[in-house]
């Protein structure tokens, strides 16, 4: 069996290249996230949050981050999930994609990071990716990282 | 050395000629007989040629050639001025307006090669009738060819004469001298002149070089080929050439780079450069040739430059009257006081002086914080701020242009669409000279472009139904601009048919935008405000002008983003008038900063009247919504907390505090729950993301760091 796992795997690396990828794994009440450490600017602390008025219950609002005027999103309300609860673990990752202006995820915490090769990923594909942010599954001995697809993420505003 | 680094003052300086060609070919169709105009036009043709010549732009170069053939027959009276030709005249420079375009895009001049328009212009020239014109193309054909280098032989020959112009060479250079002896080469000392009015004397030398190097190679030069590539030199220069072949080509070749006013010289019989003696001795040698025979090289020339203009023969009498305007320019420039400066560099400038209004900012609030009866910091903090007020004052100015290069290009357009439309129309422009922030002059060519084409379209009547009227037949559109205040007034006027609002009325209902109550309870100006909604055109023809149902709608768009405003008043059957009112600059403006519940908000200061202490007792309803009566006006009133969503901190049977602000005719009054006062603010984007509410204009960052809104009084009157 053990041998049979080894041989495929081999066949798999000769067959096409493993590439690896760093993620952010954060986290959202009790599960695990993974960002695309290429999205990622930045990460800061928690600050305060000027709220804007009329606008998409996801969005915190606007946030000063060193002279610039950066729009926060809440990415529990965004996903569906109960509204965040600030603590000292909080943090706004700022997201800068080529070409777009930055903006800020709140999260309730930003554990580590990890670097996944792309065997150890699973592809989400059919119904449960059309309704959800999540683009694979990472899969980890500590447990299962949903890992997000950003640009879906930016692109659905 | 490499021609692309000038191509960026190529283009803007082509961009310049192309428009000034605009300008004056639209003078000379009003005054065919304006010699002034036509000497201009021929001059500003002949640069554009140079210039595109020496870019390596050939099919460019070969349409201003063409198109330069006809000035030079008009300036020498053999043709007339027709408006078929002016037609043409205007086709030619859009299509050199084209090339720039594509030069700009893809720094090539794409292969069009508009032979329909230079058809048409050697059309113009066959219209002097005769034997002539075949003459003409004939020399015409041969231009460039053989016949350059017949005259340029015939030139050699009377400046064989003339003396070899001396040259003295370094080491290395000798040294290359005796090797080029040795291998049976012939060596020539050359003379080149560029012309004094010659912009880009660097780049004609390139091209001197490079038409060199196709006979032979330059053993040396004086000044050093390094000091030419630098423009290091006046208007001559000294190559020493060895090549196989004989001279006269080579000179030919050298002549044919345009802006090259002669090159002659002879066989190199070597130098004496060794001796300290030499150098002393060719300094004045040089200026020998030079200074002795000033006619002759002056006569030449002429003739080199006429050979350009493919009219050697009939060049005796145009010399003389021709190229003495040319001389007039060619005069030394006078001395510029301005310099070009790239809008990135001013855009990182003013974002300097931004981020120091708002450490500014902070200074004051963390003093005020502090509470401090410290006079002397007072003191330095009042000077800082008016010395960063007037910082800021100073680079907005260096920002304004005048809108004058967005509104140049509006009488030919006007002008064509009269010409499509069938009617006479004259427009009448004023305050070209305004001055707006460069960002907005870049803008508002569209908006102001639609406006008069909308006048000139739906506006004026036909001349036939304007008679009818007991109207001038030709109609006017007047262009007019004004700063007032902190404003700048953009009006576009024209004494046509007006907008029937009846008509609107019934369209608006016929859309279902309106039910038919609603149309007819509206009043005027509602119902015109309906002309500026998307889709909504009351051409009862879509022509090609305007009439797409497109038009009105961007215009109002695109002044909004620009933070302005559009108006429009109108008299049936008398005219319209649209005015633009654009505030002078963007990015930083004096505002009040008011407190609603426990949120900070910004308001500019510019639409605000007056702040009224209101007793909610004096607050009536009207329709349902709520007014006071202030000194005789009846003013709606508008909740701020309610429209940004907070509980007011205020109890609802205190005094209210309510600030006027102004639209317009329109008055307002907002109400707040405190004042913090005035405050100079820098705007900043909230991003393309989050900005989903109209009154939200922007955000600023205040003296704390923290971030207060900007709430758009405009958007909600």
């Amino acid at each position: 069996m053990e041998n049979e796992l080894a041989i495929s795997k081999a066949g798999f690396e000769e067959n096409s290249v493993v590439t690896t990828t760093q993620y952010i794994v954060i986290s959202l009440g009790t599960e695990q996230y993974g960002i695309d450490i290429k999205y990622i600017d930045n990460i800061v602390r928690m600050q305060q949050i000027t709220r804007v008025p009329q606008v998409s219950p996801y969005w915190k609002g606007v946030i000063n981050l060193r002279g610039e005027v950066i729009p926060v999103m809440s990415l529990r309300v965004k996903m569906g999930l109960e509204k965040d609860v600030e603590t000292k673990n909080s943090r706004i990752i700022i997201i800068k994609q080529d070409q777009h202006e930055p903006i800020g995820v709140m999260v309730d915490s930003v554990k580590e990071v990890v670097t996944l090769s792309s065997n150890q990923v699973e592809k989400v594909t059919g119904e449960a990716k059309e309704d959800g942010y999540v683009s694979g599954i990472g899969k980890q001995e500590t447990g299962l990282i949903s890992l997000l697809d950003i640009e879906q993420v930016m692109q659905d505003m | 050395m490499d021609v692309s680094q000038y191509l960026d003052i190529f283009l803007d300086e082509s961009r310049e000629h192309l428009q000034n060609l605009n300008t004056n070919v639209l003078a000379l169709e009003q005054d065919s007989e304006n010699m002034d105009t036509i000497n201009e036009i021929f001059r500003t043709a002949h640069t554009l040629k140079g210039m595109a010549g020496t870019m390596g732009y050939k099919r460019m170069q070969n349409l201003t050639h063409d198109m330069e053939n006809v000035f030079s027959e008009v300036r020498d009276g053999n043709i007339k001025v027709t408006s078929s030709m002016v037609d043409t005249l205007f086709q030619c420079l859009d299509a050199l307006e084209e090339y720039v375009t594509t030069i700009q895009e893809t720094s090539d001049e794409g292969d069009n090669d508009n032979q329909p328009i230079i058809n048409a212009l050697n059309a113009c020239l066959d219209a002097k009738g005769g034997e002539a014109p075949k003459e003409e193309s004939a020399k015409k054909s041969k231009k460039g060819g053989k016949k350059a280098k017949e005259a340029a032989a015939e030139e050699k020959t009377e400046t064989a004469s003339a003396e070899v112009p001396s040259i003295e060479l370094n080491e290395d250079e000798q040294k290359a001298v005796e090797d080029a002896m040795l291998a049976n080469k012939k060596l020539y000392s050359v003379l080149v002149k560029v012309q004094e009015n010659c912009l880009l004397k660097a780049a004609r030398a390139f091209l001197v070089f490079k038409a060199i190097e196709e006979f032979g190679e330059v053993v040396a030069a004086n000044p050093s080929t390094q000091d030419i590539e630098d423009e290091n030199f006046e208007f001559e220069f000294k190559v020493l050439i060895s090549s196989d072949g004989e001279l006269a080509p080579i000179i030919a070749a050298i002549k044919s780079v345009s802006e090259i006013a002669d090159a002659y010289g002879g066989v190199f019989e070597g130098s004496s450069s060794d001796s300290g003696k030499a150098e002393e001795a060719s300094e004045p040698e040089t200026a020998a040739p030079a200074e002795k025979e000033p006619e002759a090289k002056k006569e030449e020339a002429h003739e080199a430059k006429t050979t350009e203009v493919a009219k050697a023969e009939s060049a005796a009498p145009a010399k003389s009257g021709g190229s003495a305007p040319a001389k007039k320019a060619a005069g030394k420039p006078a001395v510029n006081r301005t310099v070009r400066v790239d809008i990135e560099k001013l855009d990182s400038l003013m974002n300097l002086v931004s981020e120091l209004i708002i450490a500014k900012n902070s200074l004051v609030s963390s003093a005020t914080s502090l509470g401090s009866n410290n006079s002397q910091l007072n003191d330095h903090i009042e000077y800082l701020e008016s010395v960063t007020t007037n910082l800021h004052e100073s680079v907005m100015k260096v920002r304004m242009v005048p809108i004058e290069s967005v509104v140049t290009k509006f009488p030919r357009m006007i002008r064509d669409l009269s010409k499509k439309l069938n009617k006479p129309i004259e427009l009448y422009m004023t305050g070209e000279e305004t001055e707006l922030d460069r960002t907005v002059v870049d803008e508002i060519g569209d908006p102001l472009m639609h406006l008069l084409r909308n006048s000139a379209d739906h506006g004026i009547e036909s001349p036939e139904e304007r008679a009818n009227r007991g109207k001038p037949e030709v109609g006017s559109i007047y262009l007019d601009a004004y700063q007032d205040g902190n404003n700048v007034v953009i009006e576009v006027k024209d004494d046509g048919n007006g907008i029937d609002v009846d008509a609107v009325r019934k369209k608006a209902v016929e859309r279902g935008v309106m039910t038919e109550d609603q149309a007819a309870a509206a009043d005027d100006n509602e119902i015109i405000n309906l002309l500026f909604m998307p889709s909504f055109s009351t051409a009862k023809q879509v022509t090609d002008v305007s009439g797409r149902g497109v038009g009105l709608d961007v215009v109002k768009s695109k002044i909004e983003s620009l933070s302005g405003e559009v108006d429009v008043k109108t008299k049936l059957g008398e005219g319209s008038t649209f005015s633009i009112r654009l505030p002078l600059t963007l990015a930083i403006i004096q505002a009040l900063m008011v407190v609603v519940g426990n949120e900070k908000y910004a308001m500019a200061l510019g639409g605000i009247q007056t702040i009224e202490d209101i007793n909610p007792a004096d607050i009536k309803t009207v329709q349902g919504r709520e007014v006071i009566n202030l000194r005789g006006n009846v003013i709606p009133l508008i909740r701020l907390d309610q429209v940004v969503g907070v509980e007011s901190t205020r109890s609802a049977d205190e005094n209210m505090v309510v600030v006027i602000a102004r639209k317009g005719d329109k008055l307002a009054g907002f109400v707040v729950d405190e004042l913090i006062g005035q405050q100079e603010i820098v705007i900043k984007s909230m991003g393309k993301y989050i900005n989903k509410c109209k009154f939200i204009s922007g955000a600023t960052i205040l003296g704390d760091g923290e971030i207060a809104l900007i709430i758009d009084a405009n958007a909600l009157i």
